[in-house]
């Protein structure tokens, strides 16, 4: 309490130099947990983090905020897993509640093809120690007694996996939370900067060039998700992702009911209820790919038909908002991080649907490698080079939909 | 209630002859036909509604127009009704929704008063409960015990029904005032077909609300519309403007979906509040909110108004509530140079150049304080009438694709660059007297300026949140959440625009400042309104109902439904082993390909051969992705030179059709994709006794040399002509019948009397699944995944390297076959009594996943556990041990095998 009576300056504002050590382009969550763990464990402290906007305008402030690891490849679940570790003890290590409401996550499944597949993840899971596990109807109806689970449903509910450690937390603050602790150790945020440009010589970065001038620096890294093609573009650095719009939507606030998060990938839905009271709600990502970002009716349609087949109580529950934000798609539904072909530029990119959960591990592995010149094993399997290698790790049996 | 009306006046819309009886808190109330909610409780003394989000002030009506959150109540379980637009219905059951244990007294406002200097500031929840951590989860219960407006009945249950209705006109009019009237019946004396939509129980906007004055030319505008035929919906709002002009209507249960040719908006203007000390309490109250009160509801509970306003809209205003009966005792007009002569020609005091400091009272105005240059005034009253000048309503233009932007000389949003077939007509176009704004300078007065009514935001909150970093309007926006409640920011944009933009000292219109953007629906809807009459389609083959009579457990299988077993699947699978078994595969995708290039096309599109088949056979192919991995499978019969037959698998029918379409029209070749799926049904009759049985219902020579193992020919079957397939995906002698779906039932009905001496048996899926086990036969989807390729997946032999033609995924199988397997697909076996389940994994020497199992099943015939797993090369040998996991923690102790389980060398196949 005593921090309320405090005066903070959380942001400041800066000019802008004329040269950093290393330059972040994208103020999102993940631009800035690789700032804060820059500065923070391997003491680099001349860092700009850039952004065309406001910090966390992108994905990180529009998105629904699941936290999970109960990835379908163990390279993925070992991954995710080590994120939220780190999310567990973020609001303490940032000195900033995020929220984290962690109460557990329920995918149900609606067909034995989808049982199968919870099977594997929850023995992908238990083998390499994140806490997940197939249930049945019976203690479905204990975890969450809201659910419909009687016949009654178009597509009844056979099976779900129930993943205790998963949540939701409050996605502003894990932006701000990062930032303001960079912006304490010096790191610059310079907000409404936008990059036109990156300078390579000889297959190195020089530096970039921006609305409100030329910065130098050798070390650049994009942290940009549904932009990354855009801004891999201008170093000609070749991605094999495409943007999709991704939509979400949220009720007016009511009396908490639903502490677990359910996701149905048959219905293409999601819900989880902040701890604010609001239900906020998605689907999977639009087919067509662009950067048209208008919301779409069909999609709260769709949602609202289906969300009352498995949860009817919402019938009178009202839906306030809907939006919608970029997602970078990749081929295997992995991300891609680490080292490019270009000298000095780094990726940070392919988080299509489930990206917000990776924001501290990302941070911590990024800076890892650029502390360290190595890149962690943790990340080794989501290099940009497994393309050419085409040794893909596939997710798209726990990302689909579950985001 | 009788007495706390004015006297009986043209244009009130309450009946007096009718009374209407509700509950509001477990009391009684009575009211008039033609009362809303609202002004029914008002009647009857009602000041508190509602209690705020986050401080639990007391709030009382404000807007009148559905605008404010003010008087959100629940209305016979359903939560957050606007009680203002809402009318009263005999025997509704009204309660309030944000307070504990009562309206009057709410425990939550109490505690915000006792810890005044930090209680509930903005930020606080994310500067407080962090430490220690593990006492989160006990202030998260807390928080959460604070959180929301309304309840959820948790055994809630639709049981009205719900509709929805697609619409087409040529003009869809939004707004009923006398713009959008006027430009309907403009547009429908053309000769059009117009529909206009109106929110609020009375057409007409502020002519409606506006007093005695406006009530000729409403009549007559309401006349006109009537005349040139335009269909009004009212009450009904639209739900927002989405792409291609999409605008949904709500009406009552009904949804309209229109499309209209021309969308006309004239959704008005939205009257804004003032912003000073205790501008929430009870008795302050928006000009056109009490206009409304006493104009339309001729509700009058007051001694003394004092009217503030920073434009003409409150001088208009004043004399308006003067001449409806209220005693208005001064206007404070924040303008100097305005002219007050009319107020003071009407006897009421003029304070030019007094702005709005705080009003009195603790749960209801007593008084009001104004100030000019150092000087305050206090007014004893107990109605607080604001207006802080008005603005468009232009969120339906910027949902629709059109821009908006600042005017810096009007200080409001107007609507800038339309989509096609938009226009905006009205005080929505920006065409009203230009608008007031907040005081430059928000006076200090110590108590609560509130800004958002919604989310109980204030002044204090904004700077706060501005001097801590969050330095523009999006990001003081997420900090504090103004803008962001129930109202979706009509309270509270252009006012938090300005206290924002006058704190940073930048232009209303700058980068930090900006507009943000309006987000659909337009107005709070339910999901039972959304959800409208919603269906699942479902897809059912020919002899669906003969399933569904004789056991058939029928079950999701993609989007149809399938029987899974008629009740006995072990016997099912013995039927088809000892004699004779039937299953309908109608659900496999059909699709003829035909033309001179159709063998080409093939060529192309398999990695194996099809240009090369004989007429009259059928081959078994597999279809590739551009990276190699396998898409889906299915059999090729070629029916002439050029013409072929192609199945695929149930759940990639449309996605091959796709796929088979998008490289016809790439590769521009001279043939064409029909997809037959559901005009064909397919039937497999399969058993050592399905020669036999068969043979009985045709004449063509089914016999071993006329007809072998892959034969494929046309055949009349009990009258019905058929494309007779000799495959076998189940193991034994087998016919596959592809006929037209019409003659389905009548073909199954005599394919099972002709095998009644065999004993014949329908079987379901899952015997379907088992048999095919045996075989080793794979389900693509199931024994493969997004990264299988042909190679790694155990048929080297169907991809054709040496073919002339490119075809897809050739360069990455090559790819794969310099590189080397890495992964195969192979058979396991486990005697010992266990049966893995599919999912669970092979597990590795270190204890982690190494494989992973995608089919088990325990075989009777064979007496063991048998499956197909991905293992790594090194683990693959014919013989290898392996174990498999179990989710009780054990393993499974199996042996890797390569050759199918039951009949290894086909002969029951080619029998
Ligand atoms: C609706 C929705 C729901 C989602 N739900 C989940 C979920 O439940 N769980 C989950 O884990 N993930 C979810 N995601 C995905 C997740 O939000 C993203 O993967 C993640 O936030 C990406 O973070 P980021 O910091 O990399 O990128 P962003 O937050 O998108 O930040 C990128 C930033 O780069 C800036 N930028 C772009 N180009 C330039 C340029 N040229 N110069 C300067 N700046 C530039 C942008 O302004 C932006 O601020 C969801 C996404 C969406 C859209
Ligand atoms: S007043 Fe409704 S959102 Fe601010």
């Amino acid at each position: 309490m005593i921090g309320l009576l405090k005066k903070h300056r959380y942001f400041r504002d800066h000019d802008l130099k004329s040269s950093y050590d290393v330059v972040i382009i994208g103020a999102g969550a993940h631009g800035l947990a690789t700032a804060y763990y820059l500065a923070k464990r391997h003491g680099i402290k001349k860092i700009a983090v850039l952004d065309r906007s406001y910090m966390g305008a992108g994905a990180s402030g529009r998105n629904t905020t699941i936290i999970r690891s109960n990835y379908l490849t163990p390279e993925g679940a070992r991954f995710y897993e080590a994120s939220v570790k780190l999310y567990e003890s973020l609001s303490q290590d940032l000195n900033f509640n995020m929220l984290f409401s962690q109460h557990g996550h329920l995918t149900l499944a609606h067909s034995d093809r989808s049982v199968n597949t919870m099977m594997e993840r929850a023995e992908v899971n238990r083998l390499v120690g994140v806490d997940s596990r197939v249930v049945y109807p019976d203690e479905i109806k204990d975890l969450c007694p809201q659910l419909d689970i009687s016949d009654h449903p178009t597509f009844p509910i056979l099976a779900a996996l129930y993943h205790p450690p998963g949540g939701v937390i409050r996605h502003d603050a894990v932006v701000w939370g990062y930032g303001k602790e960079a912006d304490k150790m010096g790191v610059e945020i310079h907000q409404y900067t936008d990059v036109t440009g990156i300078n390579v010589e000889n297959g190195k970065v020089t530096g970039v060039d921006t609305n409100r001038g030329t910065i130098h620096c050798d070390t650049v890294i994009s942290c940009v998700a549904g932009w990354s093609t855009l801004v891999c573009d201008l170093v000609g650095v070749p991605l094999p992702l495409t943007t999709h719009i991704l939509q979400a939507c949220v009720t007016e606030p009511v009396k908490p009911l639903l502490d677990k998060i359910i996701v149905s990938g048959t219905l293409h839905i999601y819900i989880s209820q902040s701890d604010r009271g609001e239900f906020v709600m998605g689907s999977e990502i639009e087919p067509y790919s662009g950067y048209s970002n208008t919301s779409t009716f069909r999609f709260i349609e769709d949602l609202a038909m289906h969300m009352i087949e498995l949860l009817p109580m919402l019938g009178h529950a009202k839906i306030l908002r809907q939006w919608t934000g970029y997602c970078d798609v990749s081929p295997d539904y992995s991300p891609i991080m680490g080292l490019t072909e270009v000298e000095g530029f780094i990726i940070d990119a392919g988080w299509g649907t489930y990206g917000f959960k990776a924001s501290p591990i990302v941070g911590f592995t990024i800076a890892d490698l650029i502390g360290t010149g190595k890149t962690p094993e943790l990340i080794q399997p989501f290099r940009w080079a497994r393309f050419y290698e085409n040794d893909l790790v596939s997710e798209r049996g726990a990302a689909a939909v579950s985001h | 209630m009788a007495e706390r009306r004015l006297a009986q006046r043209q244009g009130e819309l309450i009946d007096r002859s009718q009374e209407v009886s509700f509950q509001w808190e477990g009391r009684e109330v009575t009211g008039y036909a033609g009362d809303t909610i609202a002004s029914a409780l008002y009647a009857a003394g009602t000041r508190v509604f509602s209690r705020s989000f986050k401080y639990h002030r007391p709030r009382g009506l404000m807007c009148c127009s559905g605008q404010c959150p003010n008087c959100l109540v629940e209305v016979d379980g359903q939560p957050t009704v606007r009680a203002c637009m809402t009318p009263v219905e005999q025997g509704m059951d009204v309660k309030h929704l944000n307070a504990w244990p009562s309206l009057q007294r709410d425990f939550l406002h109490l505690v915000g008063r006792l810890t005044p200097s930090f209680g509930m500031q903005v930020g606080f929840y994310y500067k407080t409960f962090i430490h220690p951590r593990r006492a989160w989860p006990l202030y998260e219960k807390i928080l959460r015990n604070a959180a929301g407006l309304g309840k959820l009945d948790p055994e809630h249950r639709r049981t009205e029904r719900f509709d929805k209705v697609h619409r087409h006109v040529d003009v869809l009019v939004i707004g009923g005032g006398e713009a959008g009237l006027e430009a309907a019946a403009e547009a429908a004396e053309q000769g059009r077909h117009v529909a206009l939509v109106e929110e609020g129980l009375a057409l007409g906007g502020q002519l409606a609300w506006g007093g005695p004055r406006s009530n000729g030319r409403l009549t007559a505008l309401i006349e006109r519309v009537n005349a040139a035929g335009v269909e009004i919906l009212q009450p009904a709002y639209a739900g927002g403007v989405y792409e291609g002009l999409l605008v949904p209507v709500f009406q009552g249960r009904t949804m309209h979906r229109f499309r209209p040719a021309e969308l006309v908006i004239a959704t008005g203007s939205i009257e804004q509040p003032l912003v000073f000390g205790n501008n929430d309490l009870p008795g302050v109250m928006l000009a056109s909110g009490a206009r409304r009160l006493v104009n339309q509801f001729r509700l009058m509970p007051w001694e003394q108004a004092v009217v503030l306003t920073s434009s003409d809209e409150g001088l208009a205003a004043a004399l308006d509530l003067a001449d409806g009966g209220v005693n208005v005792l001064a206007v404070a007009d924040s303008r100097r140079g305005a002219d007050g002569s009319a107020i003071e020609d009407a006897g009421i005091e003029y304070l030019a150049g007094f702005q709005p400091w705080q009003a009195k009272g603790s749960k209801a105005v007593t008084g009001v304080v104004v100030t000019r240059d150092g000087e305050h005034r206090t007014l004893a009253c107990d109605l607080l009438v604001m207006s802080g000048g008005s603005v468009g309503q232009t969120a339906l233009v910027s949902q629709g694709g059109g821009g908006i932007r600042y005017d810096r000389d009007q200080r409001r949003y107007v609507p800038d660059s339309l989509p096609d077939g938009m226009r905006v007509v009205g005080a929505a176009a920006g065409s009203a007297a230009a608008a007031g704004a907040v005081p430059a300078q928000a006076p200090k007065t110590g108590c609560k300026q509130v800004v958002c009514f919604c989310e109980d935001v204030t002044t204090k909150d904004i700077a706060l949140s501005l001097d801590e970093g969050f330095s523009s309007l999006e990001l003081s926006k997420r900090y504090t959440t103004v803008t962001m409640g129930p109202c979706q920011g009509r309270m509270c944009h252009r006012n938090s625009g300005l206290v924002i933009a006058d704190q940073l000292g930048l232009d209303p219109d700058s980068q930090r400042v900006g507009v943000t953007t309006s987000r659909p629906p337009h107005n709070p809807t339910s999901f039972s309104l959304l959800a409208a009459r919603g269906y699942e389609p479902v897809k059912r083959t020919s002899t669906h109902h003969w399933h569904a009579e004789h056991g058939g457990k029928m079950l999701w299988a993609g989007d149809w439904k399938r029987p899974y077993d008629y009740g006995d699947g072990d016997s099912e699978v013995d039927a088809v082993h000892e004699s004779l078994g039937l299953i309908d595969v109608s659900t496999l995708g059909k699709l003829i390909v035909r033309g001179p290039d159709a063998a080409a096309f093939l060529e192309r599109l398999y990695p194996n051969r099809f240009g090369d088949m004989k007429l009259a056979r059928v081959r078994y192919g597999i279809v590739c992705g551009d990276d190699g991995s396998i898409i889906d499978d299915g059999t090729v019969a070629r029916l002439s030179e050029q013409e072929y037959y192609v199945t695929t698998t149930s759940s990639g029918a449309g996605g091959m059709e796709q796929w088979f379409t998008w490289w016809n029209a790439v590769w521009k070749m001279d043939c064409e994709i029909v997809n037959v799926t559901s005009t064909i049904a397919a039937f497999n009759l399969a058993g050592p006794n399905a020669r036999t049985a068969l043979s009985t219902l045709t004449d063509f020579d089914l016999s071993n040399e006329a007809f072998p193992y892959l034969g494929a020919g046309h055949a009349q079957i009990a009258g019905v002509p058929c494309l007779v397939l000799r495959i076998g995906f189940v193991g034994e002698l087998g016919y596959e019948l592809h006929l037209p779906a019409a003659a389905g039932e009548h073909l199954w009905e005599k394919l099972m009397e002709a095998g009644e001496p065999h004993a014949v048996k329908p079987f379901g899926l899952e015997p379907q699944r088992v048999l095919r086990l045996e075989k080793m036969h794979i389900i693509v989807g199931q024994d493969t995944n997004a990264e299988s390729n042909p190679l790694e997946a155990g048929m080297p032999w169907i991809v054709k390297l040496d073919k002339e033609s490119d075809w897809i995924g050739r360069y990455a199988i090559e790819w794969y076959k310099r590189r080397g397997n890495r992964l195969t697909l192979v058979g396991w076996e486990a005697q010992n009594g266990g049966v893995p389940i599919e999912g669970t994994q092979v597990v590795g020497a270190d204890g982690q996943p190494a494989g992973r199992i995608t089919s088990s099943r325990f075989s009777r015939r064979l007496g063991k556990a048998i499956g197909i797993a991905w293992l790594p090369v090194e683990q693959s040998e014919e013989g290898t041990a392996i174990r498999i996991s179990d989710p009780k923690g054990s393993t499974i102790p199996a042996t890797v095998t390569h050759k199918a389980f039951y009949d290894p060398d086909g002969e029951r196949l080619r029998s």
